[in-house]
């Protein structure tokens, strides 16, 4: 009888808490996070230009040299480039052509992925560099761990070099949330408005 | 969560095998947090109980066990967190569940009448898991504390189930890789006498 009289006890009481947990996130929204990191010893004041290509290129995570990256859909690519260079403009950098010789390249690029540690260099192939051989990455951006899509924005200079002879980032942005199956650029352009809003290192000015 | 909860029910149905119940109590608790749990989770959590199972062993005094859970969560608004070099922005939902697993003594005066005012303390474990969720990232640090509670409250005695006010402080020291866990709680609940 006792031992009947606890167990209902304890069951009660785990239900009645049980049903009050707080739920947490609600919507895809609430799990958004914008993480930067940059080289503090990198000088960016000293800089000025900056080129950018048109598209943004997505990460499989099997690049092999001579395989022809895949691009996210131009349409949405373009709203996105159109932010970061509406930020970049803000904080004093002139976007130029890459045969220009600008200070710095601004890299996109998306993925869906689960945890990375460094990625490849996708854009090898543009700016003339290696594609398919991993970047001596600084340091490691840290993407999710399960059905999350993911924008990463690196500032690399060409002529700072890590010890395998490719480029070093000297700035990272990543932009990761929830995939919802359709592109919002209302959702994502925050996003990449904070990632330079809390980069005030970048400024030119 | 989960683990808490069964801590929670494989103690409190093995309670029985104390046998010789002089009085069972349950009652809902509110908790309020101080000093590292309040800067972690700064609102006031209205997710707790406790079951206490007590015998007299002479007049006004009953040694027993008590079991408990409290629940505090904070949803943190948008902010940016700094650390070295990286900031990192997003909303943070912060979770801290504890489970106490005390012995307890308790004093209760003025027995023969209908308000019956008592002191108690409490020592023994406190489980507690301290989660943050950041993104679809969640951080997670657990520990089994020493713990200790004194406790204030009153028994409005009826015929039936009395009803119990009190007033609770939990301290469970630092432990694991998790500081020092203290909280307040008030308590309402039923008591009954066998």
């Amino acid at each position: 009888m006792k031992r009947r009289f606890f167990s209902l006890l304890a069951i009660l009481s785990a239900l009645f808490l049980w049903g009050c947990y707080p739920e947490g996130p609600v919507y895809t929204e609430d799990m958004d996070i914008v993480i930067t990191n940059h080289n503090p010893a990198y000088n960016f004041a000293g800089k000025g230009t900056y080129a950018m290509p048109d598209k943004i290129v997505k990460i499989t995570g099997n690049l092999q040299k001579g395989d022809a990256p895949v691009f996210i859909p131009d349409a949405n690519a373009a709203q996105i480039i159109s932010e970061i260079a509406k930020n970049m403009q803000s904080l004093g950098w002139q976007r130029v052509d890459l045969s220009a010789s600008p200070d710095m390249i601004l890299t996109p690029a998306s993925l869906e992925t689960t945890t990375i540690t460094f990625y490849y260099d996708y854009w090898g192939w543009w700016y003339g560099g290696y594609p398919g051989y991993g970047w001596g990455y600084y340091p490691p951006v840290y993407a999710s761990a399960y059905s999350t899509g993911t924008l990463l924005m690196t500032l690399l200079d060409k002529n700072e070099l890590g010890a395998n002879g490719n480029p070093i980032a000297q700035w990272a942005g990543a932009i990761n949330g929830v995939l919802t199956g359709r592109f919002d650029a209302t959702r994502i352009n925050p996003l990449i408005d904070k990632a330079f809003g809390q980069s005030s290192y970048l400024s030119t000015k | 969560m989960k683990k808490a909860l069964y801590i929670f029910l494989f103690t409190i149905i093995a309670l029985p095998a104390m046998s010789q119940v002089s009085f069972v109590s349950w009652q809902y608790s509110m908790g309020i947090g101080s000093g590292d749990l309040h800067s972690f989770i700064n609102p006031v959590s209205f997710r707790g109980f406790t079951v206490n199972y007590s015998k007299f062993v002479k007049p006004g005094v009953a040694v027993g066990f008590e079991a408990g859970w409290n629940t505090f969560y904070e949803k943190k608004s948008w902010d940016t967190y700094t650390i070295g070099n990286f900031s990192y922005s997003g909303k943070q939902y912060r979770y801290s569940n504890n489970v106490p697993l005390l012995f307890t003594a308790s004093y209760f005066m003025n027995t023969d009448e209908n308000l019956i005012p008592f002191a108690g303390l409490g020592i023994g474990t406190m489980y507690t898991e301290k989660r943050t969720d950041f993104g679809t990232y969640s951080f997670t640090n657990d520990a089994w504390q020493f713990a200790v509670k004194p406790e204030l409250g009153i028994i409005f005695k009826t015929d039936g189930a009395s009803l119990s006010l009190s007033t609770k402080y939990y301290y469970g020291f630092k432990g694991g890789d998790l500081p020092s866990t203290n909280y307040f709680t008030i308590n309402v609940g039923l008591v009954f006498r066998r």
